[in-house]
C-alpha cells in the first residue's frame, strides 16, 4: 500500500475531514471485496463493508501509523465479517417456533443470489464450508494474497497458526471436492 | 488440493457493489466521522479510554502488543468505555447501600492500574496519580491488606470509605475539568466532565436507575452519589453510531444469535403416592438461570423454555430463614405448608434451607485459580471486561494470606498469573488488567493449567477452587466431554473444587456448564451486568467459594393416608434414585456459606380431586389404606398413631466438608406447620412461591390453572420485604415484561 494512505489516515486521526473521506472512498471496494469472499452474498458483503466504514470513523482517531494501514483496515474488516458471518449463522440455528421473529426481522444474513452462485461457485461453496479459522487463513492468504505473517497479523494469531489452518484446509477441501466430484 | 487450484480464488470474479449500498456507507462513514468529531467530548473520553488506567480494558501496553490486536480491541472501547460508566455508577450506588469496599474496589484499580508502564505519553507521570489516590485509599480503610469486604459488615468502617470515595471523586473532578490535556488524567469517573445525555434510555440503564432509587440507607451521601452514578449513565448514553450499532447487536436483537445450547428438560410429572411415595433429589444453589431469563426479558422476549430451571430462579434470591445457630449443624431446615395459590384444593410444602454463615475469621484460607476464557468471542463490555471487574472485586473481598493464580486459555492456554497472595493484590490487579481477548478457545488444555496451579498451591485445611470464566463452548482441544467431565470429577476427588461464571449471551453452551459444574463440586452462575457479578463473587462469596456442606441430598416421604399425588417443583436436572439418597458414593449438590436452598412440592391431600385415576386392578392394598383412613387426611383418627397427622417425612443428608460419610436429619411435616391461608405464610416463603410459579409460566405450565403473571405480580408484591438489593423489586418488573415478551 502506497505510504499515501498511511499519511491520510494519519491527518484522518487528526480529525481531517477531507482524508477521512478520501480514504473510505479509496477503500471501499477493497473493504467490500473482501466481506465478499467472506459471506458470499452481495447485500450481506454490502452490510458488512457498511458497517466497517461506521467503525472506522471511530476507530481512526486511534491510528497512529504503526501498522500498515492496510493491515490495519483488514484487521476491522475482518473482524466485522467473521462477526456478522457468526450471527448468520445463528440465525440459521433458531427453531421453528421462532420462525415470526424471523419473518419480522430485517432480511440480512441473505443466502447467496443466483449471480453470487454463479462466480466460482464450487470453490467458494468448499472454501466457506470450512471451519471458520481454516476459511479466513485460505481466504487472506490465497484470496487476498496476503503472506501467512500478513494473515497472522489481521487473524490475530500465530503466524504458525495461520500454517497449519491452510494445511489443514487443503487437506479438507482435497476431500470435499472429490466427493463432489 | 494444490497451492495453483487454490490461487485461483484470487483471480475469481467479485460481483460490483451497487452504487447505492456505496453511496450509503461512505454516507454513514462520514455522519459517523462528524458525531465524533463534533463532540468534543468524545475525543476526550477516547482518549481517556486509551490512556485511563482506569478504565478496565486492557492496559495500554497490551494493546501495544501487536498492531492487529490493537484494532480488534480498539474498536468496541467506546462502547466499554460507556458501559464501564455504568459498571462505576453500579459501584457507587452500592456503595450508598452500606457495602463500602465496593467503591475501595474502584480505588484499588485506579491505584494499582496507575502505576503501570502505559506506553507513550502517559508513563511519564503515573506518579501524582499514584500518590493522589493513596491518600484516599489509605485514610479512610486501614490498610489495604485488611479486605474491605469485611468492613461491609461495620457500617462505621464503611462510611468512612464512602467519605474517602467522595472525596476522591471531588479531586478528580476538579482536575477533569481543569487540566484537559490527555497525559495523566486522573482515572476518575468523570462525573463532571459529562453532562452530555444525562438521559437512561436503555433498559440496562433503566434497570440500573431502579437500582439507584433503592431506599437509601445512607441518605448523607446518597445524593451526591444517586448525582454522579447518573452522570456516569450519562456517559454511558452518549453514544455515537457505532456504539448504538454494537449495542443493538448485541443487547436488543439477540433473537438472531442465539445459539444457547440448553438441555433438554421435561417437568417433573405428577405422581401418585400410592406408587411412588418416595421423591430424592439433590439440592441445587445454581442461579444461572434466573439472569438468563432477565436477560431475555429485558431484550423483550421469552426466554428458551429449557433456560428456566425453576429452582435455579427460586434459589436466585436471598430469604432470610431461620439460620442454624452452629457450624456442627451446619443448615437448618424449614418447613410450611400453605395452600397452592393455583389451586386451592392443593397444597404446597414448602422446605427452606439456610446454611450456617461462617463468620469471617472462621473462614478457612482460599487457594483460588482463575480461569479465563480470552478468546476473540470474548471481547466486549459484558464479556471479558465483565469479568475482569468481576474478579477485580472479588479479589477485594479476599484475605491477605488467600492466594489467586489466573490462568487464561484462547487459541493455546497460558498462567498468566503464579498464584500469589492477595496480600500483594496491585501484582493481581495488575495481572487481571492485562488480560485481552483473542484467538479461539482450547477450554481443555486451559483447565489443565488452572488444576495444576490449584494442586502446586493445595491447602488442606483450604478451600480450592478453579473458577471458570467464559462466555461458551471449549471450542478446540479435548472435545471429548465426557473426558472433560470425567476429568473435573477426579479433581473433585482430590479437594479441588470448580465454580463457572457465564457470560455473554449467544454461543453460551449452558448444558455442558452446568454439568462441568456439577460433576467439579461448585456453582454455574450466568452474570450479564456488574451488578449480578458481585452480587454473584462478593455478596455470596463467602457462601459460592466456602462449602459449609457438601454432598445435600433431600428425600420426602409422602404420607399415604394423608397425601393423594405430588410433584416437586423444579430440580428435574437435580432428581436422584431412591436408592442414591443412602449411599455416599453418590454426589450431590453443595451448601455454602449462608446459603439458602428452597425446595417445593405441590401435593394433592387425600380427598381432593386428583389428578391421576386409581387402578382398577392392583390397587387393593392401597385401597384398604384408604378405606381406613376415610375421607380426607383430616378425618384421620388419632388411633391411627400419630403418624397419621404427617404429611409427610423429610430426611436431610449432608457431608461436612472434609468428611466422606454423612449425617442424616430428619423432620416429620405435621400438620402444626400449617398455614390455612398462603396470606398467612412468612414473606420469604410467599416471595418464592410466587418465584415458583412464574418460573413454571414461563416453561409453560401445565398445572397451574389460570393462574397468570398478574397473581405472580400480586403475589409477589405483597411479599416484597426489605429488598435491600432490589432483587425482588427487579423481579417484578421482568414479570411485567413477561407479558409482553414476545415469543
Amino acid at each position: 500500500m502506497s505510504d499515501g494512505d498511511k499519511e491520510l489516515a494519519l491527518k484522518a486521526a487528526g480529525g481531517c475531514r477531507v482524508s477521512f473521506a478520501a480514504l473510505v472512498e479509496r477503500y471501499y471496494d477493497r473493504i467490500y471485496r473482501l466481506a465478499w469472499r467472506f459471506s458470499g452474498a452481495q447485500d450481506l458483503a454490502e452490510d458488512i463493508a457498511q458497517d466497517v466504514c461506521v467503525k472506522l470513523a471511530t476507530a481512526i482517531r486511534s491510528f497512529r501509523g504503526e501498522a500498515a494501514f492496510s493491515t490495519w483496515i483488514w484487521r476491522i474488516t475482518y473482524t466485522t465479517a467473521t462477526d456478522k458471518l457468526r450471527a448468520g449463522q445463528r440465525m440459521h440455528a433458531v427453531e421453528p417456533s421462532k420462525i415470526v421473529e424471523l419473518a419480522d426481522a430485517s432480511p440480512d444474513a441473505g443466502q447467496p443470489s443466483p449471480e453470487d452462485a454463479a462466480m466460482g461457485a464450487d470453490l467458494w461453496a468448499a472454501v466457506r464450508g470450512l471451519a471458520p479459522q481454516q476459511r479466513d487463513a485460505v481466504l487472506l492468504v490465497y484470496g487476498e494474497d496476503m503472506s501467512h505473517a500478513e494473515a497472522a497479523a489481521v487473524m490475530g494469531c500465530q503466524e504458525k497458526t495461520v500454517s497449519w489452518h491452510l494445511h489443514e484446509a487443503k487437506k479438507r477441501l482435497r476431500i470435499t471436492l472429490q466427493a463432489a466430484g | 488440493m494444490s497451492d495453483k487450484e487454490l490461487e485461483k480464488l484470487k483471480s475469481l470474479p467479485v460481483p460490483e457493489p451497487s452504487a447505492k449500498a456505496k453511496a450509503a456507507a461512505l454516507a454513514a462513514a462520514m455522519t459517523a466521522f462528524d458525531a465524533a468529531s463534533e463532540n468534543t467530548f468524545e475525543t476526550i473520553a477516547e482518549t481517556r479510554a486509551e490512556k485511563n488506567p482506569d478504565a478496565p480494558q486492557e492496559s495500554a501496553d497490551v494493546i501495544r502488543l501487536t498492531h492487529a490486536s490493537q484494532t480488534k480491541r480498539r474498536l468496541p472501547m467506546r462502547v466499554r468505555h460507556g458501559i464501564y460508566a455504568t459498571a462505576a455508577s453500579i459501584a457507587v450506588v452500592a456503595l450508598g447501600l452500606g457495602t463500602g469496599m465496593y467503591y475501595t474496589g474502584t480505588l484499588r484499580m485506579e491505584e494499582s492500574a496507575a502505576p503501570e508502564p502505559v506506553a507513550g505519553k502517559l508513563s511519564q507521570s503515573p506518579e501524582p496519580v499514584t500518590s493522589e489516590a493513596k491518600p484516599a485509599l489509605s485514610q479512610p480503610a486501614p490498610a489495604p491488606s485488611a479486605p474491605a469486604g469485611r468492613a461491609s459488615a461495620n457500617s462505621g468502617k464503611g462510611k468512612a470509605n464512602k467519605f474517602g470515595a467522595s472525596r476522591k471523586f471531588e479531586e478528580s473532578e476538579a482536575d477533569g475539568v481543569a487540566d484537559m490535556s490527555p497525559a495523566a488524567q486522573p482515572p476518575a469517573p468523570m462525573g463532571g466532565v459529562v453532562g452530555l445525555k444525562q438521559k437512561a434510555e436503555s433498559k440496562r440503564a433503566y434497570r440500573r436507575d431502579n437500582i439507584v432509587a433503592v431506599p437509601d440507607l445512607n441518605g448523607l451521601l446518597a445524593g451526591r452519589e444517586a448525582e454522579q452514578s447518573r452522570n456516569d449513565i450519562g456517559i454511558a448514553d452518549g453514544s455515537t453510531v457505532e456504539r448504538k450499532r454494537i449495542v443493538d447487536d448485541t443487547v436488543t436483537q439477540p433473537p438472531r444469535e442465539n445459539r444457547d445450547q440448553f438441555e433438554t428438560v421435561k417437568i417433573n410429572p405428577v405422581k401418585q403416592v400410592s406408587a411412588e411415595p418416595v421423591s430424592t433429589f439433590s439440592i441445587d444453589v445454581d442461579t444461572a438461570s434466573y439472569a438468563f431469563v432477565r436477560r431475555a426479558l429485558n431484550a423483550g422476549r421469552m426466554p428458551q423454555k429449557n433456560a428456566v430451571r425453576v429452582e435455579e430462579m427460586i434459589n436466585y434470591f436471598p430469604y432470610d430463614y431461620p439460620a442454624p445457630e452452629t457450624a456442627k449443624t451446619p443448615f437448618k431446615a424449614n418447613v410450611t405448608v400453605t395452600p397452592a395459590p393455583w389451586n386451592p384444593a392443593n397444597k404446597l410444602l414448602h422446605i427452606g434451607i439456610k446454611g450456617y454463615e461462617i463468620q469471617s475469621k472462621e473462614r478457612p484460607h482460599a487457594n483460588l485459580v482463575f480461569l479465563i476464557d480470552v478468546s476473540g468471542s470474548m471481547q466486549g463490555a459484558d464479556r471479558l471486561e465483565l469479568v475482569k471487574n468481576a474478579f477485580r472485586m472479588l479479589v477485594n473481598e479476599l484475605k491477605p494470606d488467600d492466594t489467586v493464580g489466573i490462568v487464561v486459555y484462547a487459541g493455546s492456554s497460558g498462567v498468566a498469573l503464579e498464584p500469589t497472595k492477595v496480600a500483594k493484590k496491585s501484582k493481581i490487579i495488575a495481572a487481571i488488567d492485562k488480560l485481552g481477548a483473542g484467538g479461539s478457545t482450547a477450554g481443555a488444555e486451559g483447565i489443565n493449567d488452572a488444576y495444576r496451579l490449584a494442586e502446586a498451591n493445595f491447602d488442606k485445611e483450604g478451600v480450592n477452587r478453579v473458577i471458570l470464566a467464559t462466555d461458551g463452548d471449549f471450542n478446540v482441544g479435548i472435545t471429548n466431554r465426557e473426558e472433560l467431565k470425567g476429568f473435573i470429577e477426579h479433581k473433585r476427588k482430590t479437594g479441588i473444587f470448580l465454580s463457572i461464571l457465564g457470560v455473554g449471551q449467544g454461543n453460551y453452551n449452558d448444558a455442558l456448564m452446568q454439568k462441568l459444574a456439577q460433576n467439579g463440586n461448585g456453582t454455574a452462575a450466568y452474570v450479564d451486568t456488574l451488578n449480578e457479578a458481585r452480587k454473584v463473587l462478593v455478596d455470596e462469596a463467602s457462601s459460592t467459594l466456602f462449602p459449609i456442606a457438601k454432598d445435600v441430598k433431600i428425600q420426602v416421604e409422602f404420607n399415604p393416608v394423608m397425601v393423594s399425588e405430588y410433584r416437586l417443583i423444579g430440580y428435574e436436572t437435580r432428581a436422584l434414585k431412591r436408592e442414591d439418597f443412602n449411599n455416599d458414593k453418590v454426589d450431590a449438590g453443595d451448601i455454602g456459606s449462608g446459603h439458602t436452598v428452597t425446595a417445593i412440592y405441590e401435593f394433592t391431600p387425600k380427598g381432593a380431586p386428583k389428578l391421576i385415576d386409581d387402578l382398577r386392578y392392583g390397587g387393593r392394598v392401597a385401597a384398604q389404606g384408604e378405606d381406613k383412613s376415610g375421607e380426607g387426611g383430616a378425618a384421620a383418627k388419632p388411633d391411627n398413631g400419630k403418624t397419621a397427622y404427617e404429611y409427610a417425612f423429610l430426611k436431610l443428608r449432608y457431608k461436612l466438608p472434609n468428611e466422606d460419610k454423612s449425617t442424616l436429619v430428619t423432620t416429620p411435616v405435621t400438620k402444626a406447620m400449617e398455614r390455612a391461608k398462603i396470606s398467612d405464610a412468612p414473606e420469604d416463603v410467599r416471595f418464592s412461591v410466587a418465584v415458583a410459579a412464574f418460573g413454571q409460566l414461563l416453561r409453560g405450565a401445565p398445572y397451574l390453572k389460570d393462574y397468570s403473571y398478574d397473581d405472580v405480580i400480586t403475589l409477589a408484591k405483597s411479599a416484597r420485604g426489605d429488598d435491600p438489593f432490589g432483587y425482588r423489586a427487579e423481579f417484578l418488573n421482568l414479570v411485567r415484561l413477561a407479558k409482553s415478551a414476545r415469543p
